[in-house]
């Protein structure tokens, strides 16, 4: 009886032992991996989720990195690529044929062209023969510092004459696009990456990553919130590098985007000015309002598109465009570091 | 065959208890050891991971003050920095310098990034900032 006893204790401590040592091996919540790849909108793209195994994620990875590179050459405005067209392919046919065209590419133009209207033209996918010709100034002065220079005013006002949005003919009957103006081109530069951040996330979660943060350069979006229900935090970060604070603001997201944009990451100087990237169509050059302009939103085109637009407006026109907007939020931050925010826009003050 | 044990099986009794002992003190020092080994694996000290286009290069303790030289065989460069627990790029052969003017980074999370080098300099392990991406 007693040998029983002692061969029972033995056989549950056995166990047990066994069971603690197990356990903690195999401790397989998912785990949170993070992941980049380059290549696709000239930008970094980052991906932080959960999976069972480094394998499953980077496979998961994959899987994003080749739908975005899709959208990356559908959008593509310097490369054509065999058995596609794609916006180069209808900038090429300007003023001469119709070409057919991706769904994809019809929805983002049509989105452009309802934009345009939302925003008084301050997004214009109309507008690559100004921005082409800065893109060409900006190039050069990065390469060559000391030889930058303006791009001139009455270049830039003789190709301003080619940017008629009424000229982009969509049909959706056919599946074409048609530049009715031979000396207009698309840009879609301030919209499209949104539009494949928006796709992009909808895939994460066809593809079983139902918790994941999508960041490609100034677009955050959130396929849920974190696996253990919190919401995931992004930091704004503050367009002073130089200064030690980091972040202006945290922004809980749990779905929904983000975008920033602004002129302290894509710019060259003349004299000691900064030209940033982004051109105002009203005036064909770089605005001076803000270092950076946020915009918080369901839809990451939606908000891709308005935080170009809103760089481009005034405060208070700027502000009133985002309160007739229900679901949009906005966060300013002056050339002078004055930050203001819209009335919704909830953010905790972050070092 | 009696009610009470004979000698032989006591000390046959004590025999067993020696082992049974033994075999619960050596599973008990496995399992400890196992725990022990398994945190060491994943409480990890801070450092920098840098990586080109997508791809780990290498781990630099943000414990050590050091001098990288991140060279590609184009000869494009990034020097990274790494000096009292804070990663900084000092030096680049891009034409725009984001990644040099970029304040230095420390926190869990946070990152150095070159576009025109492909190169990304992300902190692992740092000091939790509480936030999960930074947007630029």
């Amino acid at each position: 009886m007693k040998k029983f006893l002692q061969a029972g204790i033995l056989a549950a401590a056995v166990i047990f032992l066994v069971g603690l040592v197990f356990l903690q091996g195999r401790n397989r919540e998912p785990q949170q991996y993070e992941g980049t790849f380059f290549g696709c909108f000239d930008t970094v793209a980052t991906v932080t989720g959960y999976a069972e195994s480094e394998e499953d994620f980077s496979e998961k990875l994959g899987l994003l990195e080749q739908k975005l590179t899709y959208y990356h050459r559908l959008f593509d405005i310097y490369h054509t690529y065999s058995g596609m067209n794609n916006i180069k392919t209808i900038n090429d046919a300007a003023g001469k044929e119709a070409v057919e065209a991706d769904a994809e590419i019809l929805n983002l133009l049509k989105m452009g062209k309802e934009m345009y209207s939302e925003t008084g033209g301050k997004l214009h996918i109309a507008y690559g023969s100004v921005l082409s010709l800065w893109h060409a100034y900006r190039e050069k002065g990065l390469a060559d510092p000391r030889a930058a220079e303006l791009p001139p005013a009455e270049e830039l006002g003789r190709r301003a004459a080619h940017t008629d949005i009424e000229d982009v003919i969509l049909d959706e009957q056919a599946q074409t696009v048609y530049l009715a103006d031979p000396q207009m081109s698309l840009d879609v530069g301030s919209i499209g990456k949104g539009y494949a951040v928006q796709k992009l996330a909808e895939y994460a979660r066809e593809i079983g990553l139902e918790h994941a943060l999508i960041s490609v350069g100034g677009n955050v979006c959130a396929v849920g919130g974190k696996i253990d229900g919190s919401p995931w935090m992004v930091g704004v970060e503050n367009p002073d590098l130089e200064s030690s604070n980091a972040y202006l603001a945290a922004v809980e997201l749990e779905g929904g985007c983000i975008v920033t944009s602004g002129d302290y990451q894509r710019y060259y100087e003349v004299g000691n000015t900064r030209y940033c990237h982004i051109i105002d169509p009203g005036t064909n050059m770089p605005p001076q309002y803000f270092s950076s302009v946020s915009v918080l939103a369901e839809d990451s085109g939606i908000a891709d598109a308005l935080s170009t637009s809103l760089f481009n407006l005034e405060y208070d026109e700027g502000a009133s465009l985002v309160e007739d907007m229900p679901g949009v939020e906005a966060m300013w931050v002056g050339k002078d570091g004055e930050i203001r925010q819209s009335s919704g826009f909830k953010a905790d003050e972050k070092k | 065959m009696g009610k009470s044990a004979n000698p032989a099986d006591l000390k046959q009794m004590k025999k067993n208890d020696m082992i049974l002992a033994a075999a619960l003190v050596a599973l008990a020092c496995v399992a400890f050891g196992g725990m022990a080994f398994y945190s060491r694996l994943t409480t990890k000290e801070p450092e920098a991971v840098v990586s080109l286009d997508g791809k780990e290069q290498g781990r630099y303790p943000l414990s050590e003050n050091t001098m990288v030289e991140i060279r590609q065989e184009d000869g494009s460069y990034n020097i990274l920095q790494i000096q009292d627990g804070e990663a900084e790029i000092t030096k680049a052969s891009c034409p725009d310098k984001v990644c040099v003017r970029h304040r230095s980074v420390s926190r869990q999370g946070e990152s150095l990034v070159c576009l025109p080098n492909k190169m990304v300099v992300e902190i692992k392990n740092g000091e939790d900032s509480g936030i999960d991406a930074g947007i630029r």
